[in-house]
């Protein structure tokens, strides 16, 4: 799709959440969530002691899961699932560069990810819920965040370029 | 209507569950469409290949930024309630470089890689798993960055605020920015490109002529330009307001709360109402109810407090509170009661009830019941005599209960809601 009307189409999903519920898109949170719960039965003494995941947990009354970024989530799943088939994209595949193994790539992609969750909950969101809809809103922290997001994103770029190119 | 519908109550938390699901399809259907299920161009961005991440991600801030601000100009939306992450400057600027190297080892955003795991990418699955790593190491170190993360907080703030410039005229700007970002993104794709954006509707590429992309562009342009002269989108103190509906409503009579009700609530510890005091600030000092807040009607603003909050107003001898109803019903607030009576009846039947002459046992009880919540908001009864002393009774002071008595059931807890990404 031309990516400003894919831009467009996901401008208009962010606006209809601030109509709807008054509140726009995240994605990360869902994860605290579902961490929380799972360590909640695993380890129910160490999550409620650990201020972090107590957070998530609350009084117990409810379930963390029983929330509208995990719901959410589900549905990027869906969403994603439902454009992929569409458009014949369901492949099982490792997205690389041709000068990486797939073993490279995947473990590289692990300690993206690890990073990616420890820059999210200094920052209070991700590239979902700071970046776009912050970005909307003309949030002061989320225009920061979103500038220095690119920025280290491109320092480090040179140092990864046998990953992708 | 008013919107945003969920915090003006039109539904509840479980179709607020069905309303994520359904968004979440739509985030994560245009995720793909756009390509950002696959790493490789979703990394393209950060060696000038191919710049669709800064396209897709700029388009989708300026349409939302536009439509909402122009939905709220026109008093549709109450900007005020779109909730506002909260502004810890250098956690986020540091929190932003690690994310932003995260995205360029891992090849995906947390949302991305949900939509890449979801069509099939291992390296997406391998993502997720890393992120729960890494969000069970942040956890396990909490405690020592838990400083550090609540450092430099400026609260929930604006660009329009922080800088003191008109909200229309940010949006007017970050408009030319984006505009002027996507005419360097394109000029950078063909210069450093690997061809894969070259092709399709583009604002430099093919024949000039008005194609639909650069029409889109000239949209965003001229509303731009209208937000920056169109003034404030927040609702200011200017109100039109439907004086028949408000007729109505007024005598009906549903918008009045009687003094045991509150009092009830207030022994029950409810605490899902604001209560505000209008009277001056003498008054208020000397006695007031419990929990209830001073705001003399003069300087009554329609700013005090969120639109969808429900609200019990008192004053003396209900007046001015009645005066306030008005003033915060015609400024689109959904739910304001007035105290029935005001503070005179509150005085006559909660802080000093009297026992009638003759009363019968029932009365009786009713009586001792009367006295119990008497005693709690720091009253005296007056038994038996039936008639009213001559002077009014004497009251010891604001008194603000600190042990409440025994309750029948506990008040629930309303659940601390988290918003954030």
């Amino acid at each position: 799709m031309n990516p400003y009307w894919a831009g467009f189409g996901l401008g208009l999903v962010l606006l209809a959440a601030f109509v709807v519920m008054g509140r726009g898109l995240g994605a990360s949170g869902a994860f605290g969530s579902v961490t929380a719960t799972v360590l909640g039965k695993v380890a129910p003494a160490h999550a409620a002691h650990n201020a972090f995941f107590a957070r998530y947990l609350g009084d117990g009354s409810a379930s963390p899961l029983k929330d509208w970024l995990v719901f959410e989530v589900l549905g990027v799943f869906v969403g994603g699932l439902i454009s992929g088939a569409l458009a014949n994209r369901l492949h099982v595949t490792v997205e690389k560069g041709p000068r990486i193994s797939a073993a490279g790539r995947l473990v590289l992609a692990f300690v993206g990810g690890a990073l990616m969750m420890i820059g999210a909950n200094f920052a209070l969101g991700c590239t979902s819920g700071q970046a776009l809809t912050g970005g909307a809103l003309l949030n002061v922290g989320s225009w920061a965040f979103m500038m220095c997001v690119f920025g280290g994103a491109y320092a480090f770029a040179w140092f990864m370029r046998r990953e992708w190119l | 209507m008013m919107a945003p519908f969920y915090k003006f109550g039109l539904f509840g938390e479980p179709a607020s569950l069905i309303v994520a699901f359904v968004t979440g399809i739509g985030f994560g259907f245009f995720l793909e469409r756009a390509g950002f299920g696959n790493a490789r161009i979703l990394a393209a961005q950060f060696y000038f290949r191919n710049l669709r991440v800064l396209k897709v991600m700029f388009t989708a801030i300026v349409t939302a930024m536009v439509g909402l601000y122009f939905l709220s100009r026109i008093g549709f939306v109450d900007l005020s309630l779109v909730y506002l992450v909260p502004t810890f400057l250098v956690p986020q600027v540091v929190g932003g470089i690690i994310l932003g190297v995260g995205f360029v080892i891992g090849g995906y955003c947390p949302g991305t890689s949900c939509v890449a795991a979801a069509t099939g990418r291992v390296d997406g699955m391998v993502y997720l798993l890393g992120m729960f790593a890494g969000l069970f190491g942040f956890a396990e170190a909490y405690p020592h960055l838990e400083g550090f993360a609540h450092s430099t907080a400026m609260g929930q703030i604006t660009l329009p605020r922080l800088f003191d410039i008109p909200y229309g005229l940010v949006v007017f700007a970050v408009v030319v920015m984006a505009l002027g970002a996507f005419v360097a993104a394109e000029w950078a794709e063909t210069k450093f490109g690997d061809g894969s954006a070259a092709g399709g509707d583009s604002l430099l590429g093919g024949p000039w002529k008005l194609t639909p992309v650069r029409r889109f562009a000239l949209v965003l342009g001229v509303l731009g330009l209208v937000a920056a002269v169109a003034g404030n989108p927040y609702r200011g103190s200017r109100v039109t307001m439907d004086t028949r509906e408000l007729a109505i409503e007024a005598g009906r009579g549903a918008d009045q709360v009687s003094s045991d009700q509150l009092a009830d609530w207030i022994v029950q510890g409810t605490a899902d109402f604001r209560l505000v005091d209008l009277r001056g600030e003498p008054k208020f000092a000397q006695y007031h109810i419990p929990s209830a807040q001073n705001v003399p009607l003069a300087s009554l603003s329609p700013d005090f407090a969120a639109r969808n909050e429900k609200i019990i107003l008192y004053s003396g001898d209900g007046v001015q509170a009645a005066q306030a109803w008005f003033i915060l019903k015609a400024s689109g607030f959904s739910s304001v009661y007035l105290l029935r009576g005001g503070m005179e009846e509150w005085r006559r039947s909660i802080l000093f009830p009297s026992e009638p002459k003759g009363a019968t046992p029932a009365e009786s009880i009713e009586f001792a019941r009367r006295c119990a919540v008497s005693k709690f908001f720091g009253g005296t009864p007056q038994a038996g005599a039936g008639t009213r002393a001559p002077e009014q009774p004497k009251l010891a002071a604001p008194v603000l209960p600190t042990a409440p008595p025994p309750q029948p059931s506990a008040a629930p807890k309303p659940k601390p809601k988290r918003e954030g990404c």
